[in-house]
């Protein structure tokens, strides 16, 4: 086994800022920090994957096909397995057992003999199809409480071919003319699960580019989409079985599927068979790439906002937060920035929580505009200034924060901003804020522990986000909110009879 | 429909016209392609001070990009300019008003085309274009060079992106014409080793790994068997490494052996061709021993060189079954064939039950 010591390297050859262990601009005041990890000399460090082992090393896997672990004590780095295909998830069974998802199979690696690396690939599953187009990643696994296993498989590019062999049965009928993404074996566009005695089955279709799967707290099954044809922006699923979420290609894939080419098909026919999204991320203004989603678990370890959601970004070196609630018995919910800057690159692809309680982020760019290392970002004790929570009510919403709220700011009208959109569903790649219009604010409410406000508006319609941006509040200490603008995804609206 | 085709009519008249009067209404017409990767696949050109300018902007790429070209020296200014418009960025397809913005397309969808004309500055510079869309503008650029006189070498040229001043893309990946790759993993790749990446003429599953005496093979996981062999350097990974696009790990060296026939392995009699199901692999002194099923009955195979490096020495386990197994081989598939055990009929091998728990077949290269 080889080791990696690379703490020496970097004294001579540092050249750009974020070499450095501990990143400029982070004062003690901030709530949380953000950490380079010094990563092996030569790794190409496109992070597929990151998990921690029962030990508390991480392992991650990286697109060139290693799985490296690291101990965060000694800062080593040793290599466990080499040679993978594209490996954009790793799941740890054990420090010597681990399953990775490459692009021909889901494979369990394992070291046998104790001499710290692998020596035994064995097929999980293989039982899906790969034309060779560069778009079909797949991503997971993602384990549930009963055992069954998660993965995701991207859609092929419009912008790529099929090679002259593929594997599985070849079926071109649900091509698209255009440069649409497209599903020609199975089941490409699909989420898949995996059950304990080892079948693979179709769980749910209509997926573009899935990369991020997870649960939150309530252990349902949530996915990411990102932006482009037939997703107007990019979007939170709550994945459930048989359900279609809006991609056509992955259609004819369909048990008992009769309608031919689905790109055939009306936008109205394709939108009547659609399952919304529960939270849509807008494009530029919360996030353009979001990748893997991750329940936050470190009971209060990693600050306040447990039983919530972090999800990673590629454009921009951000970290979105997002919370959800039930609204007529679906999950819908509200996204707001978490991180933006402090060191924090961009390439955001992929979170896992240490069990220290600090958020590990592992990058990837793969040809598109990310960056590629390691990086950890650890809650400093100090209560961050911010919206904990965004719920819908029959008036408007109900605004909770971090910290209680200086009064006078907290009821100035000025201090919060509603406009709302929607977003097209339709086959051109991406779509424009749609029906925009600011909602006035009719009346503002705060709590005698002054940290809940209930807004009134004007008008509340389902099928929009409402985008609020809030003005300078203050904390009670004095403090300004760390995030200025949230987005709620109002699927539905509560029913008037709860009123 | 009908625009496009007068248009191309006028181009195609102003062309002619152009040829007639070389001195007079000389248009530069430039084909520039947006292409997966975040690239354009032209990064730089060269036009003369004044000159009558036309670019052809073509997406052919799967997401969007636009295409501005600013004052010299102000792409990032440009880039942080449109990255700043938030909210209101894609209404005006990200091409912020600002001064350093000199001619600009909007944002093209996958296989759109758009056209701009202008007259290049009377100043000559390096003007640089790239796409403002959020996160591209770091690395989707080129230069337009006015100047009536030469460019830099391409390789010196600091205004067009890194990884396009050499054909064979990444500066830390390999060149095409290199037989040995630079380093690309954080530890030594002492033979033998895996590699599975897209390689040509096999399936999107196959696995490539590198022998000791240079020998290289692949096996393939999807269809479950050695699809060919080759010798001198192993794979050229940097066109794939690149991502974003289709792409190949080339191959470095001569092949020798190419597979020919139906599927290697057949059980009962010659012709019967099984169902196979690959079920991974285990490294033994870090050579794979592949494991997979031919109509349920597993099989391993390990395949290692011969100790001269003329060739290649499979063995095969097959350690529970009651059938007779034959292998079966092409004449014209560049190698010679013994074998450990079993009868060879007409070019094929029979291998009775009590011998299929461990056989070799060795293959030597033919000489050329």
């Amino acid at each position: 086994m080889k080791l990696y010591v690379a703490g020496l390297l970097l004294s001579g050859l540092c050249i750009f800022s974020n070499c450095s262990t501990k990143e400029k601009g982070t004062a003690s005041a901030e709530s949380y920090r953000v950490e380079s990890i010094t990563m092996p000399e030569g790794l190409t460090a496109e992070t597929g994957g990151l998990d921690f082992l029962p030990d508390g090393r991480l392992v991650a896997c990286f697109l060139r096909g290693e799985v490296m672990i690291y101990d965060p004590k000694t800062k080593q780095w040793s290599l466990f397995a080499q040679g993978l295909h594209d490996p954009l998830g790793i799941l740890a069974i054990s420090a010597s057992e681990m399953l990775v998802m490459q692009r021909p199979e889901l494979t369990r690696i394992k070291d046998t003999d104790g001499d710290g690396q692998a020596d035994l690939y064995e097929t999980v599953t293989d039982d899906f199809g790969v034309t060779g187009n560069y778009h079909e990643f797949n991503y997971g696994p993602v384990r549930d409480k009963e055992g069954n296993l998660f993965i995701a498989l991207n859609s092929a590019s419009g912008g790529g071919g099929v090679r002259p062999e593929v594997r599985g049965r070849l079926d071109t009928t649900g091509r698209s003319a255009g440069k649409e993404m497209f599903s020609v074996v199975p089941y490409r566009g699909w989420i898949m699960k995996l059950t304990p005695g080892g079948k693979l089955l179709p769980y749910a279709m209509g997926f573009r580019s899935p990369n991020g799967l997870g649960f939150d707290q309530q252990g349902n099954l949530l996915a990411t989409d990102n932006q482009g044809d037939w997703v107007g922006t990019s979007k939170l699923y709550h994945v459930q079985e048989g359900n279609f979420y809006g991609h056509p290609g992955s259609l004819i894939w369909r048990k008992g599927w009769n309608k031919g080419n689905p790109f055939n098909l009306s936008v109205q026919a394709l939108d009547s068979m659609r399952t919304e999204a529960a939270v849509l991320f807008p494009q530029d203004i919360i996030a353009n790439s979001p990748t893997q989603p991750l329940c936050d678990t470190t009971n209060g370890k990693f600050g306040p906002f447990k039983g919530q959601l972090f999800v990673g970004e590629m454009n921009s070196g951000r970290i979105v937060r997002v919370m959800l609630e039930r609204v007529a018995g679906e999950l819908q919910g509200a996204c707001i920035p978490f991180i933006d800057g402090k060191g924090l690159k961009k390439g955001n692809n992929r979170l896992a929580f240490a069990p220290d309680g600090s958020l590990w982020t592992g990058h990837a760019a793969y040809g598109w505009g990310g960056d590629n290392g390691i990086q950890r970002i650890v809650f400093t004790g100090k209560q961050p200034a911010d919206i904990y929570s965004m719920h819908l009510t029959a008036q408007g919403f109900d605004l909770t924060f971090t910290q209680p709220l200086d009064d006078a700011s907290a009821l100035n009208p000025d201090h919060y901003k509603f406009q709302r959109y929607y977003y097209e569903y339709h086959k051109k790649y991406g779509s424009a804020r749609m029906d925009e219009r600011m909602i006035p604010v009719t009346d503002i409410k705060i709590s005698g522990d002054h940290r809940k406000v209930s807004l009134a508006l004007d008008s509340l319609q389902s099928g929009y986000v409402y985008q609020l941006n809030v003005g300078s509040i203050k904390t009670l200490s004095g403090d300004s909110l760390e995030n200025k603008i949230i987005c709620y995804t109002v699927k539905n609206l509560i029913s008037p009879d709860l009123k | 429909m009908q625009t496009r085709l007068l248009l191309t009519v006028f181009i195609f008249l102003f062309v002619i016209q152009a040829k007639a009067h070389p001195t007079k209404d000389t248009i530069t017409t430039i084909t520039i392609n947006a292409v997966g990767g975040l690239q354009y696949d032209v990064t730089r050109f060269k036009v003369k001070p004044g000159a009558k300018v036309r670019i052809i902007f073509t997406n052919k790429d799967d997401m969007s990009h636009n295409l501005v070209i600013t004052k010299p020296g102000a792409r990032l200014e440009v880039v942080n300019a449109a990255l700043s418009l938030g909210n209101d960025g894609q209404k005006i397809n990200y091409i912020p008003h600002v001064p350093a913005v000199l001619w600009s397309l909007p944002i093209l969808g996958p296989g759109e085309t758009k056209t701009v004309s202008f007259i290049a500055p009377g100043a000559a510079g390096i003007y640089p274009y790239v796409c403002t869309y959020p996160g591209h503008g770091v690395v989707m650029y080129g230069a337009m060079y006015v100047t009536n006189g030469e460019m830099p070498a391409i390789k010196d040229d600091p205004n067009i992106p890194p990884n396009k001043k050499t054909d064979a893309g990444e500066d830390d990946s390999a060149h095409h014409d290199h037989m040995t790759p630079k380093i690309a993993h954080a530890y030594q790749e002492e033979p033998p080793y895996v590699c599975r990446i897209f390689i040509p003429d096999a399936s999107p599953a196959a696995i490539a790994v590198r022998l000791p005496h240079e020998l290289s093979y692949c096996w393939d996981a999807g269809t479950c068997h050695l699809r060919y062999a080759w010798q001198g350097g192993f794979l050229d990974n940097a066109d794939i490494w690149k991502g974003h696009h289709d792409a190949y790990g080339v191959i470095l060296g001569t092949v020798f052996f190419y597979d020919k026939t139906d599927y290697p392995l057949q059980v009962d009699k010659p012709g019967n061709i099984p169902v196979v199901a690959f079920k991974g692999y285990q490294l033994l002194k870090r050579y794979p021993e592949f494991h997979y099923t031919i109509n349920g009955i597993d099989v391993y195979e390990l395949i290692k060189p011969k100790e001269d490096g003329m060739g290649l020495i499979r063995t095969f386990r097959i350690p529970k079954t009651d059938r007779t197994i034959w292998f079966v081989a092409d004449p014209g598939d560049g190698v010679s064939y013994q074998s450990s055990g079993g009868k060879w009929i007409n070019g094929k091998l029979k291998i009775l039950p009590g011998e299929a728990g461990r056989f070799t077949i060795t293959m030597t290269k033919n000489k050329p």
